[in-house]
């Protein structure tokens, strides 16, 4: 395990050094510079500037010097927030969208199971058409309509919860409840199709001939074997949601990651560009790595290394 | 994918039924007491005001900071400076006295090399300053933003501790409104010095001079508190205790922050805008920042003839884009410079805009006359029964689209044209006007400072945002006496402005869109929300209404 762990970290840094080389050439491609008001600078500021933030070098010369500071943790300061360090800046962003994104994930992934696996019990009858109806209406009802009905019912004419802004973890839970709504949507729907095949399963038929009732059989065979793909598309589905909603973000006025990203590349700031996508596609990356984990602690027959290896 | 849009829609219509619903069920509860709460559209990028570029840092800075005049109203009032001054030496030098009672919140005096300091800090080229240009006119400005002169050699000296000279290399007739600007705030050397490249980046690297003081922001932050500074030398002036500001970036839930008591003043915009119209509370801010169209002269020659740019001018119905497609508090304008942004030196209620109303009427919308002028355009330029492709270059947001597709409708009334639209992101916009890569062009402009000839000079043969390239020496003329031989004279002065306003309006030069507003919702209890010419609120006119 600790082979592969490591890897799939070598994989990963392979994989990053690729993402930030790509992103840095196209991102040269964007029309415009940094500086909003190019055509009011003097000649003499313009060259200052340049070469302040490397951008008189030739642009493998700037991808070199990128790539080093890099390496030295060091990601450069904003453009549009004037001397402020880009990891700093994601820092201090990241905390509330990490936070409505991990309490999203929690709330949808386990609803999401826990009706999908009500509704493969109950197949075919009005629970199941309940759930699929559920199910449905999560995928098609996208977050920031949910958003904005849950803070208008919820907020504004029943005052239960805040309608906005960013105080204290109340503050939280209605965002996190409109993002909730895609990945419960989805697992359901998996842990659904995934556990009609399990309880079709002839260990599951043998699991009753033991005398095993309908609530051991499903707890403990069931239930950990229908997982599977379900664990598949929450990795993706966790890196999309920790890493910010903008428009939910922007509903709740929440001073999240998601708006940062699209505002730097609105202004063309280069180093806030790079070090969110730097960190997204680490992000990526990290969960697909614990997916594939979590595949193996599910499911012993799958192993992470090879049959030799794995002996 | 149906079944989608139909959720949708039928969610998006209980959403605005609701909103309106509420609006008859808002509460009345009270908010906290001696504060104000105020949303804005956005964080703030700096508080240095050296580097500081946006009218959100704009309003922090003159929120916490002094200059040497302030705007009350319409009027600009000393305010480190104990008077306004007049220029002596044929305008070129404004001695200013300067209080001696003014204070940084750390203790130190406010004195005349704070404001030595500043200013040479922004105009040296090391800074970054993006904001040097508006030095230019004092004295070797230019030279030292050009690194050709030292930076102790900028046109201002601290005569003695509570007396600051600037000279000028020419006169600026708008220069005391220009001194209201944060660009020309003081800064206190020692903080400066000891923050560094981490001065006005958070609260704590800052101290204060003005009505407030700047409480726990950090940097991005999407809220900041403002606290009256005991230490300002106005203290007694200023009423309110605290100024709580929240960046909303989404209209809805401003109305509901508002409705609900969370927010005594929102920025309404698109349907929310709308909806709320003519309801309490409801006012419009007019900006000083209009759009206008260009046309391209060099690539389409056609647009040199004046009877075919007034013949565009008149197609356009203004009030129906402003009111129905818009709908966010702007009004039609048939100038290029805003009205309600400056005024008659001997009239005071007589504001450009009204000045020059007789020529402007050449672009109102008249399909009829329309139609006539395009005719006899297209025979005087022997084009008659020609068919015009022309593509409207413009912005990719919601608004931008609405607009462009509105445009393309009024346009294609004239016979002939077919109009195709480009909406492209802001800078590829920009790029491609500087360019000359379209045919027409939707392009806006906000005032630098609150004068007439910030736009006007835009306009003039081969200035950089004269991207239509449309000319006329006259008007070359006027607007170049306007800032020279006649910069000291006023009455002379604003006879040039409006002179060449009137050939910009009559010639259609550029066609004018419409003045942008900022629609507002204000709570009753907050009085005195003083907006200024600058674009921003003098907060120490601000009462509570208890």
């Amino acid at each position: 395990m600790t082979k592969y762990i490591l890897k799939r970290i070598g994989y990963m840094i392979l994989t990053l050094f690729i993402v930030a080389s790509v992103t840095f050439f196209m991102m040269k491609l964007m029309p415009g510079t940094p500086f909003s008001n190019q055509d009011k600078l003097s000649a003499a500021q313009l060259k200052i500037m340049n070469e302040q933030y490397g951008l008189n070098k030739p642009i493998w010369q700037q991808y070199l010097i990128y790539l080093g500071n890099l390496l030295h943790g060091d990601f450069g300061t904003s453009f549009q927030f004037n001397n402020q360090p880009v990891l700093s800046l994601i820092m201090t962003r990241l905390k509330p969208s990490m936070l409505i994104g991990a309490q999203a994930m929690i709330i949808g992934s386990l609803l999401g199971i826990l009706l999908g696996a009500v509704a493969a019990i109950n197949k075919n009858n009005w629970i199941d058409s309940l759930a699929t109806f559920v199910s449905i209406v999560g995928i098609s009802v996208p977050s920031f309509v949910l958003g904005v009905l849950l803070q208008f019912f919820i907020a504004f004419k029943w005052h239960i919860l805040p309608i906005a802004l960013w105080n204290g973890w109340q503050s939280s839970i209605l965002p996190s409840l409109a993002l909730a709504v895609s990945p419960l949507a989805q697992t359901a729907r998996f842990m659904r199709t995934e556990m009609v095949d399990v309880l079709n399963s002839d260990y599951i038929e043998l699991s009753k001939a033991k005398g095993n009732t309908r609530w051991q059989t499903v707890v403990k065979h069931t239930l950990r074997n229908s997982l599977i793909p379900v664990i598949t598309i929450l990795g993706p589905l966790t890196a999309n949601i920790l890493t910010g909603s903008l428009v939910v973000e922007n509903i709740f006025s929440i001073p999240g990651i998601g708006e940062q990203f699209v505002k730097s590349i609105m202004t063309n700031d280069y180093p806030t560009i790079m070090g969110l996508t730097i960190f997204y596609s680490l992000m990526f990356m990290v969960m697909l790595l614990i997916t594939d984990i979590l595949y193996s602690i599910i499911d012993p027959r799958i192993r992470l290394t090879n049959n030799k290896e794995g002996n | 994918m149906k079944f989608k849009r139909m959720l949708v829609a039928s969610a998006s219509a209980l959403v605005s039924l609701g909103v309106l619903a509420g609006c008859s069920s808002s509460k009345s509860a009270q908010g906290p007491k001696n504060t104000v709460r105020i949303m804005r559209k956005d964080v703030i990028a700096t508080m240095d005001s050296s580097l500081n570029t946006d009218i959100i840092g704009t309003q922090a800075l003159s929120d916490t900071m002094d200059g040497l005049y302030r705007y009350q109203g319409k009027t600009v009032k000393p305010a480190i400076a104990t008077k306004v001054v007049k220029p002596t030496n044929n305008g070129l030098t404004y001695t200013f006295p300067l209080r001696k009672n003014a204070k940084w919140s750390n203790g130190d005096p406010v004195t005349a090399n704070d404001f030595v300091y500043a200013w040479q800090r922004t105009v040296n080229p090391k800074t970054k300053s993006q904001y040097a240009y508006i030095y230019e006119g004092i004295a070797n400005a230019k030279e030292i933003t050009d690194n050709k002169k030292p930076v102790d050699s900028l046109g201002v000296k601290a005569l003695d501790k509570h007396t600051l000279q600037v000279t000028l290399d020419k006169p600026i007739p708008y220069f005391n409104q220009l001194m209201t600007s944060s660009t020309f705030f003081p800064q206190d050397q020692k903080v400066v010095e000891k923050w560094g490249k981490k001065y006005g980046t958070n609260s704590k690297t800052l101290v204060f001079n003005g009505p407030y003081k700047l409480q726990k922001w950090n940097g991005p932050d999407n809220t900041w508190n403002e606290v009256k500074n005991k230490d300002y030398w106005n203290a007694k002036d200023v009423k309110v205790k605290k100024l709580q500001y929240q960046v909303v970036k989404d209209a809805s839930t401003a109305l509901n922050l508002y409705q609900s008591n969370k927010l005594d003043d929102v920025i309404l915009t698109g349907d929310t805008a709308k909806q709320m119209k003519g309801s309490k509370g409801f006012n419009v801010k007019k900006m000083n920042s209009t759009f206008y169209l260009e046309m391209n002269q060099e690539k389409d020659p056609i647009f040199k003839n004046q009877k075919i740019r007034q013949a565009l001018a008149k197609s356009i119905d203004r009030t129906q884009l402003a009111n129905k497609i818009l709908g966010d508090g702007s009004s039609a304008s048939l100038s290029t410079t805003p009205s309600n942004m400056s005024y008659d030196p001997n009239n005071k209620s007589k504001d450009f805009v009204s000045d020059t109303k007789q020529s402007a009427k050449t672009a109102e919308y008249n399909t009829k006359e329309a139609q006539k002028l395009w005719k006899t355009g297209l025979t005087e330029t022997g084009q008659t029964g020609k068919k015009f492709n022309l593509t409207l270059l413009s912005d990719d947001t919601d608004a931008a689209k609405k607009q462009s597709e509105f445009l393309q409708s009024q346009l294609e009334k004239l016979p002939g044209i077919k109009v195709t639209l480009n909406n492209v992101p802001f800078k590829s916009r920009l790029s491609r006007s500087i360019s000359g890569d379209f045919d027409l062009v939707v392009t806006a402009w906000n005032a630098d400072f609150p004068d007439p000839s910030n736009f006007l000079t835009l306009f003039t043969n081969g200035a950089s945002n004269n991207n239509g390239h449309w000319n006329n020496s006259d008007y070359d003329n006027l607007v170049n006496k306007s800032l020279s031989t006649d910069a000291n004279d006023p009455t002379i002065r604003w006879k040039d402005m409006t002179q060449a306003q009137d050939i910009l309006n009559k010639q259609q030069g550029v066609i004018p869109l419409y003045q942008v507003g900022e629609a507002h919702l204000t709570n009753n209890k907050v009085k005195n929300l003083d907006y200024g010419p600058s674009g921003t609120y003098n907060m120490v006119s601000l009462r509570i209404h208890k």
